[in-house]
Protein backbone atom coordinates (compact mmCIF):
# COMPACT_ATOMS: atom_id res chain seq x y z
CA UNK A 1 0.00 0.00 0.00
CA UNK A 2 1.05 3.11 -0.66
CA UNK A 3 -0.01 5.02 2.51
CA UNK A 4 2.17 2.12 4.35
CA UNK A 5 5.57 2.68 2.34
CA UNK A 6 5.86 6.12 2.78
CA UNK A 7 5.12 6.01 6.92
CA UNK A 8 7.93 3.10 6.55
CA UNK A 9 10.21 5.20 4.36
CA UNK A 10 9.49 8.15 7.03
CA UNK A 11 10.36 5.55 9.60
CA UNK A 12 13.50 4.96 7.85
CA UNK A 13 14.74 8.15 7.80
CA UNK A 14 14.71 9.57 10.47
CA UNK A 15 15.98 6.38 12.57
CA UNK A 16 18.65 6.89 10.33
CA UNK A 17 18.99 10.58 11.70
CA UNK A 18 18.62 9.02 15.12
CA UNK A 19 21.43 6.49 14.99
CA UNK A 20 23.78 8.48 13.52
CA UNK A 21 24.19 10.54 17.13
CA UNK A 22 24.78 7.36 18.55
CA UNK A 23 28.33 7.56 20.15
CA UNK A 24 30.53 4.98 20.53
CA UNK A 25 28.24 2.01 23.28
CA UNK A 26 30.45 -0.87 24.35
CA UNK A 27 27.89 -3.67 25.33
CA UNK A 28 25.07 -4.96 22.86
CA UNK A 29 22.48 -4.11 25.99
CA UNK A 30 23.71 -0.57 24.87
CA UNK A 31 23.51 -0.89 21.72
CA UNK A 32 20.11 -2.26 22.12
CA UNK A 33 18.81 0.55 23.52
CA UNK A 34 20.31 3.22 21.60
CA UNK A 35 18.65 1.29 18.31
CA UNK A 36 15.16 0.95 20.30
CA UNK A 37 15.16 4.40 21.30
CA UNK A 38 15.82 6.08 17.97
CA UNK A 39 13.56 3.14 16.56
CA UNK A 40 10.97 4.59 19.15
CA UNK A 41 10.99 7.73 18.54
CA UNK A 42 11.31 8.09 14.94
CA UNK A 43 7.77 6.44 14.56
CA UNK A 44 6.37 8.50 17.10
CA UNK A 45 8.29 11.78 14.65
CA UNK A 46 6.00 10.68 11.99
CA UNK A 47 3.27 12.32 10.71
CA UNK A 48 4.64 15.36 12.55
CA UNK A 49 4.04 14.14 15.54
CA UNK A 50 0.33 14.72 15.73
CA UNK A 51 -1.64 12.33 17.37
CA UNK A 52 -1.89 11.95 21.14
CA UNK A 53 -0.41 8.74 21.32
CA UNK A 54 3.06 10.05 19.57
CA UNK A 55 3.27 12.91 22.06
CA UNK A 56 2.98 10.87 25.43
CA UNK A 57 5.44 8.72 24.28
CA UNK A 58 8.00 11.55 23.38
CA UNK A 59 7.31 12.81 26.85
CA UNK A 60 7.78 9.45 28.37
CA UNK A 61 11.24 8.79 25.97
CA UNK A 62 12.24 12.33 27.52
CA UNK A 63 11.02 11.80 31.32
CA UNK A 64 13.06 8.29 31.17
CA UNK A 65 16.05 10.19 30.68
CA UNK A 66 17.34 13.85 30.21
CA UNK A 67 20.05 12.87 27.74
CA UNK A 68 17.54 11.46 25.50
CA UNK A 69 15.97 14.66 24.88
CA UNK A 70 18.90 15.95 22.57
CA UNK A 71 18.32 12.70 20.07
CA UNK A 72 14.44 13.86 20.04
CA UNK A 73 15.29 17.28 19.26
CA UNK A 74 17.72 15.86 16.49
CA UNK A 75 14.92 13.81 14.54
CA UNK A 76 12.18 15.87 15.34
CA UNK A 77 14.06 18.87 13.71
CA UNK A 78 12.89 21.56 16.08
CA UNK A 79 12.54 21.94 19.88
CA UNK A 80 10.35 19.66 21.96
CA UNK A 81 8.73 20.65 24.74
CA UNK A 82 7.66 18.78 27.70
CA UNK A 83 4.97 21.02 28.64
CA UNK A 84 1.84 20.56 28.69
CA UNK A 85 1.77 17.71 27.12
CA UNK A 86 0.35 15.47 30.29
CA UNK A 87 -2.27 16.22 32.70
CA UNK A 88 -1.48 16.17 36.14
CA UNK A 89 -2.98 13.99 38.91
CA UNK A 90 -6.04 16.09 39.57
CA UNK A 91 -7.50 16.63 36.32
CA UNK A 92 -6.51 13.12 35.51
CA UNK A 93 -8.68 11.98 38.46
CA UNK A 94 -11.84 14.22 37.05
CA UNK A 95 -11.60 13.09 33.24
CA UNK A 96 -12.33 9.32 35.17
CA UNK A 97 -14.91 10.04 37.03
CA UNK A 98 -16.56 12.06 34.52
CA UNK A 99 -15.72 8.91 32.41
CA UNK A 100 -17.27 6.68 35.03
CA UNK A 101 -20.67 8.59 35.17
CA UNK A 102 -21.00 8.84 31.41
CA UNK A 103 -20.50 4.92 31.77
CA UNK A 104 -23.15 4.70 34.31
CA UNK A 105 -26.20 5.83 32.25
CA UNK A 106 -25.85 3.34 29.58
CA UNK A 107 -27.73 -0.05 29.68
CA UNK A 108 -26.56 -3.36 30.91
CA UNK A 109 -24.71 -5.29 28.71
CA UNK A 110 -23.80 -9.18 28.21
CA UNK A 111 -20.28 -9.11 29.35
CA UNK A 112 -20.33 -8.01 32.91
CA UNK A 113 -18.81 -4.29 33.21
CA UNK A 114 -15.50 -5.26 35.34
CA UNK A 115 -14.08 -7.34 32.51
CA UNK A 116 -14.78 -4.45 30.00
CA UNK A 117 -13.09 -2.58 32.30
CA UNK A 118 -10.23 -4.50 32.66
CA UNK A 119 -9.35 -5.07 29.20
CA UNK A 120 -10.06 -1.17 29.03
CA UNK A 121 -7.71 -1.07 31.43
CA UNK A 122 -5.00 -3.32 29.53
CA UNK A 123 -5.11 -1.35 26.38
CA UNK A 124 -4.71 1.94 28.26
CA UNK A 125 -1.44 0.62 29.43
CA UNK A 126 -0.17 -0.65 26.03
CA UNK A 127 -0.88 2.48 24.56
CA UNK A 128 1.11 5.39 25.41
CA UNK A 129 -0.64 8.24 26.74
CA UNK A 130 -3.52 5.57 27.24
CA UNK A 131 -4.46 6.73 31.02
CA UNK A 132 -5.94 10.13 29.96
CA UNK A 133 -8.09 8.83 27.22
CA UNK A 134 -11.46 8.28 27.08
CA UNK A 135 -13.33 5.23 24.89
CA UNK A 136 -13.71 6.87 21.48
CA UNK A 137 -10.74 8.55 21.55
CA UNK A 138 -8.75 5.26 22.79
CA UNK A 139 -10.13 3.19 20.19
CA UNK A 140 -8.92 5.59 17.25
CA UNK A 141 -5.59 6.21 19.01
CA UNK A 142 -5.05 2.24 18.80
CA UNK A 143 -5.78 1.76 15.61
CA UNK A 144 -3.14 4.78 14.42
CA UNK A 145 -0.88 3.05 17.32
CA UNK A 146 -1.14 -0.37 15.85
CA UNK A 147 -0.04 0.80 12.06
CA UNK A 148 2.51 2.54 13.15
CA UNK A 149 3.86 -0.33 15.03
CA UNK A 150 3.28 -2.72 12.08
CA UNK A 151 5.27 0.00 9.90
CA UNK A 152 8.05 -0.06 12.77
CA UNK A 153 8.14 -4.05 12.84
CA UNK A 154 8.41 -4.23 8.98
CA UNK A 155 11.82 -1.96 8.63
CA UNK A 156 13.38 -3.23 11.44
CA UNK A 157 12.66 -6.78 10.09
CA UNK A 158 13.93 -6.43 6.62
CA UNK A 159 16.81 -4.51 8.01
CA UNK A 160 17.51 -7.46 10.28
CA UNK A 161 16.95 -10.15 7.31
CA UNK A 162 19.54 -8.27 5.37
CA UNK A 163 22.46 -7.82 7.93
CA UNK B 1 -77.85 15.47 1.08
CA UNK B 2 -77.34 12.82 -1.83
CA UNK B 3 -75.07 9.85 -1.67
CA UNK B 4 -73.75 11.26 -5.06
CA UNK B 5 -72.05 13.95 -3.57
CA UNK B 6 -71.29 11.93 -0.56
CA UNK B 7 -69.65 9.83 -2.58
CA UNK B 8 -66.15 11.61 -3.26
CA UNK B 9 -66.90 13.32 0.09
CA UNK B 10 -66.43 9.45 1.84
CA UNK B 11 -63.32 8.90 -0.06
CA UNK B 12 -61.49 11.57 0.77
CA UNK B 13 -62.76 11.48 4.52
CA UNK B 14 -61.49 7.45 4.36
CA UNK B 15 -58.32 8.58 2.88
CA UNK B 16 -57.82 10.85 5.46
CA UNK B 17 -59.09 8.38 8.58
CA UNK B 18 -56.52 5.41 7.54
CA UNK B 19 -57.68 3.20 10.22
CA UNK B 20 -61.13 2.39 8.70
CA UNK B 21 -59.39 2.77 5.20
CA UNK B 22 -61.14 -0.77 4.25
CA UNK B 23 -63.94 -0.82 5.63
CA UNK B 24 -64.89 2.71 3.98
CA UNK B 25 -64.26 1.29 0.36
CA UNK B 26 -66.75 -1.39 1.36
CA UNK B 27 -69.23 1.09 2.26
CA UNK B 28 -68.67 3.19 -0.82
CA UNK B 29 -68.82 0.63 -2.99
CA UNK B 30 -72.57 -0.35 -1.83
CA UNK B 31 -75.08 0.61 -3.85
CA UNK B 32 -76.99 3.84 -3.23
CA UNK B 33 -79.90 2.54 -1.01
CA UNK B 34 -77.27 2.05 1.22
CA UNK B 35 -76.33 5.31 1.69
CA UNK B 36 -77.89 7.03 4.14
CA UNK B 37 -76.63 3.43 6.30
CA UNK B 38 -72.76 4.39 4.94
CA UNK B 39 -73.41 7.62 6.54
CA UNK B 40 -74.21 6.57 9.49
CA UNK B 41 -72.01 3.88 9.52
CA UNK B 42 -69.62 6.95 8.88
CA UNK B 43 -70.76 8.49 12.08
CA UNK B 44 -70.45 5.38 14.04
CA UNK B 45 -67.23 4.59 13.11
CA UNK B 46 -65.72 8.01 13.98
CA UNK B 47 -68.20 10.80 15.21
CA UNK B 48 -65.67 13.19 15.38
CA UNK B 49 -64.79 13.50 11.98
CA UNK B 50 -68.21 13.68 10.86
CA UNK B 51 -68.38 17.06 12.72
CA UNK B 52 -65.76 17.53 11.19
CA UNK B 53 -67.56 17.31 7.88
CA UNK B 54 -70.10 19.66 8.28
CA UNK B 55 -67.51 21.76 9.38
CA UNK B 56 -64.59 22.08 6.66
CA UNK B 57 -64.82 24.14 3.44
CA UNK B 58 -62.49 22.84 1.20
CA UNK B 59 -64.84 20.05 -0.52
CA UNK B 60 -63.64 20.74 -4.48
CA UNK B 61 -61.18 18.73 -6.27
CA UNK B 62 -60.29 16.38 -3.37
CA UNK B 63 -57.84 14.35 -5.63
CA UNK B 64 -54.39 13.64 -3.68
CA UNK B 65 -52.97 17.09 -3.39
CA UNK B 66 -49.88 17.63 -5.26
CA UNK B 67 -46.66 17.44 -4.12
CA UNK B 68 -46.11 20.89 -3.02
CA UNK B 69 -48.24 20.66 -0.10
CA UNK B 70 -46.31 18.19 1.25
CA UNK B 71 -43.20 19.42 1.42
CA UNK B 72 -44.14 22.43 4.71
CA UNK B 73 -44.52 19.75 6.77
CA UNK B 74 -41.34 17.81 5.76
CA UNK B 75 -39.67 20.77 5.74
CA UNK B 76 -40.38 21.95 9.14
CA UNK B 77 -39.40 18.65 10.42
CA UNK B 78 -36.35 19.28 8.73
CA UNK B 79 -35.75 22.50 9.79
CA UNK B 80 -36.13 21.08 13.49
CA UNK B 81 -33.79 18.78 12.90
CA UNK B 82 -31.26 21.04 11.60
CA UNK B 83 -31.47 23.36 14.55
CA UNK B 84 -30.01 20.53 16.66
CA UNK B 85 -27.42 19.68 14.59
CA UNK B 86 -24.06 20.94 12.68
CA UNK B 87 -23.65 19.19 9.34
CA UNK B 88 -20.05 19.31 7.65
CA UNK B 89 -21.79 20.28 4.47
CA UNK B 90 -24.72 21.90 6.15
CA UNK B 91 -26.92 22.43 2.84
CA UNK B 92 -25.94 19.58 0.80
CA UNK B 93 -27.18 17.02 4.05
CA UNK B 94 -30.10 19.19 4.07
CA UNK B 95 -31.25 18.86 0.71
CA UNK B 96 -30.35 15.00 0.55
CA UNK B 97 -32.45 14.85 3.65
CA UNK B 98 -35.78 16.60 2.17
CA UNK B 99 -35.27 14.84 -1.57
CA UNK B 100 -35.27 11.49 0.22
CA UNK B 101 -37.77 12.04 2.82
CA UNK B 102 -40.21 13.31 0.20
CA UNK B 103 -39.24 9.92 -1.94
CA UNK B 104 -40.23 8.15 0.87
CA UNK B 105 -43.33 9.81 1.95
CA UNK B 106 -44.61 10.19 -1.94
CA UNK B 107 -44.00 6.21 -2.55
CA UNK B 108 -45.17 4.66 0.63
CA UNK B 109 -46.75 6.89 3.05
CA UNK B 110 -49.08 9.69 0.84
CA UNK B 111 -52.33 9.15 2.27
CA UNK B 112 -51.41 10.00 6.18
CA UNK B 113 -49.45 13.01 4.77
CA UNK B 114 -52.28 14.05 3.22
CA UNK B 115 -54.19 13.67 6.20
CA UNK B 116 -50.94 15.94 8.28
CA UNK B 117 -51.60 18.66 5.62
CA UNK B 118 -55.30 18.40 5.90
CA UNK B 119 -55.33 18.35 9.60
CA UNK B 120 -52.56 21.21 10.06
CA UNK B 121 -55.12 23.30 8.05
CA UNK B 122 -58.01 22.66 10.42
CA UNK B 123 -59.01 24.18 13.54
CA UNK B 124 -59.94 21.20 15.94
CA UNK B 125 -62.75 21.02 17.53
CA UNK B 126 -62.46 19.81 21.59
CA UNK B 127 -64.36 16.32 21.49
CA UNK B 128 -61.49 15.16 19.23
CA UNK B 129 -58.67 16.54 20.47
CA UNK B 130 -56.67 13.49 21.87
CA UNK B 131 -58.30 10.96 19.09
CA UNK B 132 -56.49 13.65 16.49
CA UNK B 133 -53.32 14.19 18.80
CA UNK B 134 -52.99 10.15 19.36
CA UNK B 135 -53.20 9.61 15.34
CA UNK B 136 -50.64 12.25 14.72
CA UNK B 137 -48.21 11.27 17.21
CA UNK B 138 -48.21 7.66 15.70
CA UNK B 139 -47.80 9.13 12.10
CA UNK B 140 -45.10 11.54 13.11
CA UNK B 141 -43.11 8.41 14.97
CA UNK B 142 -43.50 6.65 11.39
CA UNK B 143 -42.28 10.02 10.02
CA UNK B 144 -39.55 9.99 11.92
CA UNK B 145 -38.39 6.49 10.95
CA UNK B 146 -38.45 7.05 7.67
CA UNK B 147 -36.87 10.26 8.14
CA UNK B 148 -34.06 8.20 10.36
CA UNK B 149 -33.73 5.81 8.01
CA UNK B 150 -32.64 8.68 5.30
CA UNK B 151 -30.81 10.40 7.51
CA UNK B 152 -28.91 7.52 8.31
CA UNK B 153 -28.40 6.48 4.96
CA UNK B 154 -27.00 10.32 4.18
CA UNK B 155 -24.71 10.16 7.73
CA UNK B 156 -23.14 6.90 6.37
CA UNK B 157 -21.92 7.71 3.11
CA UNK B 158 -19.28 10.33 4.76
CA UNK B 159 -18.13 8.07 7.35
CA UNK B 160 -17.86 4.99 4.92
CA UNK B 161 -15.41 7.47 2.87
CA UNK B 162 -13.87 8.71 5.77
CA UNK B 163 -12.51 4.86 6.99
CA UNK B 164 -10.19 6.67 10.09
CA UNK B 165 -11.25 10.14 9.86
CA UNK B 166 -12.92 12.00 12.40
CA UNK B 167 -17.18 11.38 11.64
CA UNK B 168 -19.04 14.92 10.76
CA UNK B 169 -21.38 15.63 13.77
CA UNK B 170 -24.27 13.38 12.95
CA UNK B 171 -27.80 14.56 14.03
CA UNK B 172 -29.27 11.20 15.68
CA UNK B 173 -33.17 10.43 15.60
CA UNK B 174 -35.05 9.22 18.09
CA UNK B 175 -36.47 6.06 17.13
CA UNK B 176 -39.98 4.54 18.10
CA UNK B 177 -40.25 3.19 21.23
CA UNK B 178 -36.69 4.45 22.63
CA UNK B 179 -35.80 7.37 24.96
CA UNK B 180 -35.73 10.71 24.05
CA UNK B 181 -33.67 12.59 26.07
CA UNK B 182 -30.58 14.09 25.32
CA UNK B 183 -28.65 12.22 27.63
CA UNK B 184 -29.56 8.96 25.67
CA UNK B 185 -29.24 10.51 22.35
CA UNK B 186 -25.63 11.47 23.17
CA UNK B 187 -25.16 8.05 25.01
CA UNK B 188 -26.29 6.64 21.58
CA UNK B 189 -24.48 8.65 19.16
CA UNK B 190 -21.26 8.25 21.37
CA UNK B 191 -21.86 3.70 21.25
CA UNK B 192 -22.12 4.76 17.36
CA UNK B 193 -18.72 5.86 17.21
CA UNK B 194 -17.13 3.13 19.25
CA UNK B 195 -18.85 0.49 17.14
CA UNK B 196 -17.57 2.46 13.89
CA UNK B 197 -13.84 2.21 15.14
CA UNK B 198 -14.28 -1.37 16.70
CA UNK B 199 -15.26 -2.50 13.14
CA UNK B 200 -11.82 -0.82 11.42
CA UNK B 201 -10.04 -2.49 14.42
CA UNK B 202 -11.68 -5.70 13.47
CA UNK B 203 -10.29 -4.93 9.67
CA UNK B 204 -7.24 -4.01 10.92
CA UNK B 205 -5.95 -6.63 13.51
CA UNK B 206 -6.16 -10.32 11.65
CA UNK B 207 -8.51 -12.90 12.49
CA UNK B 208 -10.65 -10.68 14.68
CA UNK B 209 -13.22 -10.75 11.54
CA UNK B 210 -14.88 -14.58 12.98
CA UNK B 211 -15.01 -12.98 16.29
CA UNK B 212 -18.31 -11.93 18.03
CA UNK B 213 -18.54 -9.59 20.48
CA UNK B 214 -16.50 -6.56 21.32
CA UNK B 215 -14.77 -8.06 24.37
CA UNK B 216 -13.06 -10.67 22.54
CA UNK B 217 -12.30 -8.38 19.83
CA UNK B 218 -10.40 -6.12 22.89
CA UNK B 219 -8.46 -9.25 23.46
CA UNK B 220 -7.20 -9.62 20.79
CA UNK B 221 -6.01 -6.09 19.86
CA UNK B 222 -4.37 -6.43 23.24
CA UNK B 223 -2.76 -9.21 22.02
CA UNK B 224 -1.49 -8.12 18.82
CA UNK B 225 -0.25 -4.79 20.53
CA UNK B 226 1.72 -6.72 23.20
CA UNK B 227 3.09 -8.68 20.16
CA UNK B 228 3.58 -5.60 18.12
CA UNK B 229 5.72 -4.32 21.79
CA UNK B 230 7.79 -7.44 21.78
CA UNK B 231 8.82 -8.09 18.24
CA UNK B 232 10.16 -4.23 18.46
CA UNK B 233 12.55 -5.53 21.43
CA UNK B 234 13.93 -8.60 19.85
CA UNK B 235 14.14 -7.01 16.48
CA UNK B 236 16.38 -3.97 18.15
CA UNK B 237 18.47 -6.42 20.12
CA UNK B 238 19.27 -8.79 17.51
CA UNK B 239 20.20 -5.75 15.42
CA UNK B 240 22.48 -4.54 18.06
CA UNK B 241 24.09 -7.75 17.48
CA UNK B 242 24.33 -7.76 14.05
CA UNK B 243 26.63 -5.00 13.94
CA UNK B 244 28.84 -3.81 16.56
CA UNK B 245 29.77 -0.45 14.73
CA UNK B 246 25.83 0.86 14.10
CA UNK B 247 27.25 4.04 12.40
CA UNK B 248 29.15 2.69 9.80
CA UNK B 249 27.50 -0.50 8.97
CA UNK B 250 23.52 0.51 9.01
CA UNK B 251 24.58 3.53 6.48
CA UNK B 252 25.32 0.85 3.78
CA UNK B 253 22.68 -1.44 5.05
CA UNK B 254 20.13 1.34 4.88
CA UNK B 255 20.88 2.68 1.47
CA UNK B 256 20.58 -0.95 0.55
CA UNK B 257 17.39 -1.15 2.27
CA UNK B 258 15.88 2.02 0.85
CA UNK B 259 15.53 0.76 -2.58
CA UNK B 260 13.93 -2.97 -1.38
CA UNK B 261 11.66 -1.93 0.82
CA UNK B 262 8.36 -1.99 -0.93
CA UNK B 263 9.66 -5.59 -2.32
CA UNK B 264 7.65 -8.51 -0.62
CA UNK B 265 9.18 -10.82 2.10
CA UNK B 266 10.10 -13.84 -0.29
CA UNK B 267 12.34 -11.52 -1.87
CA UNK B 268 13.81 -10.06 1.26
CA UNK B 269 14.42 -13.29 3.18
CA UNK B 270 18.24 -14.23 1.92
CA UNK B 271 20.16 -16.71 4.14
CA UNK B 272 21.97 -14.22 6.11
CA UNK B 273 25.67 -14.56 6.77
CA UNK B 274 26.31 -17.06 9.46
CA UNK B 275 28.50 -14.64 11.41
CA UNK B 276 26.14 -13.59 14.13
CA UNK B 277 26.12 -15.34 17.45
CA UNK B 278 24.76 -18.70 18.13
CA UNK B 279 20.99 -19.25 19.43
CA UNK B 280 20.12 -19.45 22.80
CA UNK B 281 17.60 -22.73 23.02
CA UNK B 282 15.42 -21.24 25.54
CA UNK B 283 15.10 -18.01 23.70
CA UNK B 284 14.37 -19.87 20.50
CA UNK B 285 11.04 -21.52 22.29
CA UNK B 286 10.40 -18.28 23.75
CA UNK B 287 10.33 -16.72 20.48
CA UNK B 288 8.24 -19.64 19.08
CA UNK B 289 5.40 -18.82 21.06
CA UNK B 290 5.88 -15.14 20.51
CA UNK B 291 5.00 -15.68 16.49
CA UNK B 292 2.37 -18.38 16.87
CA UNK B 293 0.19 -15.26 18.01
CA UNK B 294 1.19 -13.53 14.88
CA UNK B 295 0.15 -15.88 12.13
CA UNK B 296 0.74 -13.17 9.58
CA UNK B 297 3.87 -13.01 10.32
CA UNK B 298 4.49 -17.01 11.48
CA UNK B 299 5.70 -18.04 7.89
CA UNK B 300 8.22 -15.59 7.63
CA UNK B 301 9.58 -15.89 10.98
CA UNK B 302 9.47 -19.87 10.68
CA UNK B 303 11.80 -19.37 7.53
CA UNK B 304 13.82 -17.00 9.32
CA UNK B 305 14.35 -19.80 12.34
CA UNK B 306 16.54 -22.10 10.40
CA UNK B 307 18.92 -19.55 9.08
CA UNK B 308 18.96 -17.20 11.68
CA UNK B 309 20.37 -16.54 14.96
CA UNK B 310 19.24 -14.89 17.76
CA UNK B 311 20.73 -13.19 21.15
CA UNK B 312 21.50 -14.59 24.35
CA UNK B 313 19.54 -13.99 27.20
CA UNK B 314 21.17 -11.44 29.61
CA UNK B 315 23.59 -13.33 31.55
CA UNK B 316 25.65 -14.83 28.75
CA UNK B 317 25.69 -11.68 26.89
CA UNK B 318 28.32 -10.41 28.95
CA UNK B 319 30.26 -13.24 28.76
CA UNK B 320 29.73 -13.05 24.88
CA UNK B 321 30.49 -9.19 25.26
CA UNK B 322 34.13 -9.97 26.91
CA UNK B 323 35.08 -12.33 24.83
CA UNK B 324 34.62 -10.41 21.61
CA UNK B 325 35.68 -7.62 22.83
CA UNK B 326 39.18 -9.05 23.86
CA UNK B 327 39.16 -11.23 20.67
CA UNK B 328 38.04 -8.17 18.89
CA UNK B 329 35.76 -10.02 16.06
CA UNK B 330 32.25 -9.55 16.47
CA UNK B 331 30.98 -12.80 16.79
CA UNK B 332 32.21 -15.92 18.42
CA UNK B 333 31.37 -19.22 18.81
CA UNK B 334 29.25 -20.80 21.00
CA UNK B 335 28.74 -18.78 24.03
CA UNK B 336 28.34 -20.57 27.48
CA UNK B 337 25.68 -19.89 29.25
CA UNK B 338 25.39 -19.67 33.21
Amino acid sequence: MKARSSLEREFLEKWRKGLQIGKEDSTILERKDAIKLSADVAIAATKNAATHWRRALLCDVVSENPTNKHVVEHILGHKFKNTATRLTACSRRILRISQKRRQKAAPRRVVPKSRKRNRSRALRMLVPGGEEMDGVLLLQETLDYIVSLRAQVDVMRCLASIG
Amino acid sequence: MEPGLEGPQLQFRSAEMGCAFDDFHGLISTPQLTAASSFTALLELAPPQAVELLVTEDFPAKQPPPPPPIFPTDIGLIHRASKFSVFASADNSLETNTILSVSNSLAVKQEELDADSRRNSYSPADSDQSLKSGKRKEREKKLKESNKKSKSKAANEPSDNGGAEELPYVHVRARRGQATDSHSLAERARREKINARMKLLQELVPGCNKISGTAMVLDEIINHVQALQRQVEFLSMRLAAVSPGIDFDLDSLFTVNGSSNDNSYSGMIAPPICTEGQLDGARQLQLQQLWHCDELQQPVWARETDTSNFIAPANSLLSYDSTSANSGKPFAPRCTTS
